[in-house]
């Protein structure tokens, strides 16, 4: 029998895959108030892509990184605070669960690219929500056009799309990719003492989305492609919620 | 005699994948949408095996199978998680209540069906017969 108490054991014995150490690392140290930004800098250095990622963050204006008005990790801490941090570490695991449900579900490899080199997404399309509160509270949203919504709907229940009819499989696939992005990043958050419960998705039709305004809190924007599928992922969060 | 595996989901989606991973086995799919209806169902069909998703509505897993461990007729029936939450507490509080396995999603159908197997027997179809071309007249 399993020592029942003793998470390492649990985790080899089900299979679970290693979490990523950097973002764990985040989520730890953002999870205590009075965390070091020196100590959260050096983390953030050591990890080429999460430095890349904190960059775009504090620079949501520039369309390349020429235009980049704040250039170090030092100085994006010190303008953005801890909710920016508390996005990247999410936005890792979120991005890696997304991948890897494209690349089991779908035989797709999905990639995150720049958001501005993404072809914008106009007029009416799929926009997906999934809301979470507890000691951080924040909201995932996950937008792609209709062609997109049905070929991922169509590809993970193993039909061509255009056997696809029923208009709720197409929510209820992208409201199942969310539900799996966001349960990843969630056992990170809860790991580092930062408990929050995840409400149900909700997916319908919008041609109105506007980026979400986060007073003190942090917000990412992330894209991804594969082949002819594009989506578009934004997180915010507020840490710290009592 | 067939396996009879209830899946407990509130993905039609996720229900879609199961379905289809045991689609080359001898196996009953039997399919609830959140635990009070997983229960239901486990006291009506007495399954070999459930599958237990986590977060769903009404009634959520963690719950289910509280209830599922407190009844003589089914705390038996052996449970495999099928939830994209893995976090430390959640994972120790799920084996603590009497879990046999836990599979993290996304999940290849091959995971799937190793974590099944390791619990239940579950056999292959045999391949159906070629048809015999009718005698020339």
């Amino acid at each position: 029998m399993p020592d029942v108490s003793n998470y390492q054991e649990l985790s080899r014995r089900y299979g679970f895959a290693p979490k990523p150490e950097s973002a764990s690392r985040l989520t730890q140290l953002v999870s205590r108030q009075d965390s070091d930004l020196d100590e959260i800098a050096k983390v953030i250095d050591k990890d080429p892509a999460l430095r890349k990622r904190l960059l775009r963050v504090a620079n949501p204006d520039a369309e390349n990184e020429v235009e980049y008005a704040v250039e170090t990790v030092e100085d994006a801490l010190m303008r953005n605070g801890m909710g920016c941090v508390l996005v990247l570490a999410m936005g890792t695991p979120l991005a890696l669960a997304l991948t890897k449900s494209f690349h089991t579900m779908l035989s797709l490899k999905l990639e995150d690219i720049d958001r501005n080199t993404a072809d914008p997404l106009d007029g009416e399309h799929v926009l997906g929500t999934i809301g979470f509160s507890g000691k951080v509270d924040g909201r995932v949203y996950l937008r792609m056009n209709l062609a997109s919504a049905r070929a991922i709907a169509a590809g993970i229940i193993g039909i061509s799309p255009d056997e696809l009819t029923d208009p709720n499989e197409i929510k209820d696939a992208a409201g199942e990719l969310l539900n799996i992005m966001t349960g990843n990043f969630k056992s990170n958050l809860c790991d580092a003492g930062l408990d929050c419960r995840l409400q149900a998705p909700e997916v319908n039709l919008s041609s109105d989305f506007h980026t979400p305004s986060v007073p003190g809190g942090g917000l990412e924007r992330l894209a991804f492609r594969a082949g002819n599928i594009q989506l578009f992922v934004d997180v915010t969060a507020n840490p710290w919620n009592d | 005699m067939p396996t009879k595996i209830l899946s407990v989901d509130d993905s039609r989606t996720i229900r879609l994948i199961v379905g289809r991973s045991l689609r080359q086995y001898d196996c009953i799919l039997c399919e609830a949408a959140n635990g009070e209806e997983g229960l239901a169902a486990a006291a009506r069909e007495k399954p070999d095996l459930i599958l237990l998703d986590v977060t769903m509505p009404v009634m959520d897993g963690v719950t289910m199978l509280t209830k599922l461990k407190e009844d003589p007729e089914l705390k038996a029936i052996p449970v495999i998680m099928l939830t994209a939450e893995s976090g430390r507490d959640n994972v120790i509080h799920i084996a603590r209540l009497g879990v046999r396995d836990y599979l993290v999603k996304p999940f290849k159908e091959d995971q799937l069906i190793e974590k099944i197997s390791r619990n239940v027997t579950i056999k292959k179809k045999e391949a159906a017969p070629a048809a015999v071309a009718a005698p020339a007249a």
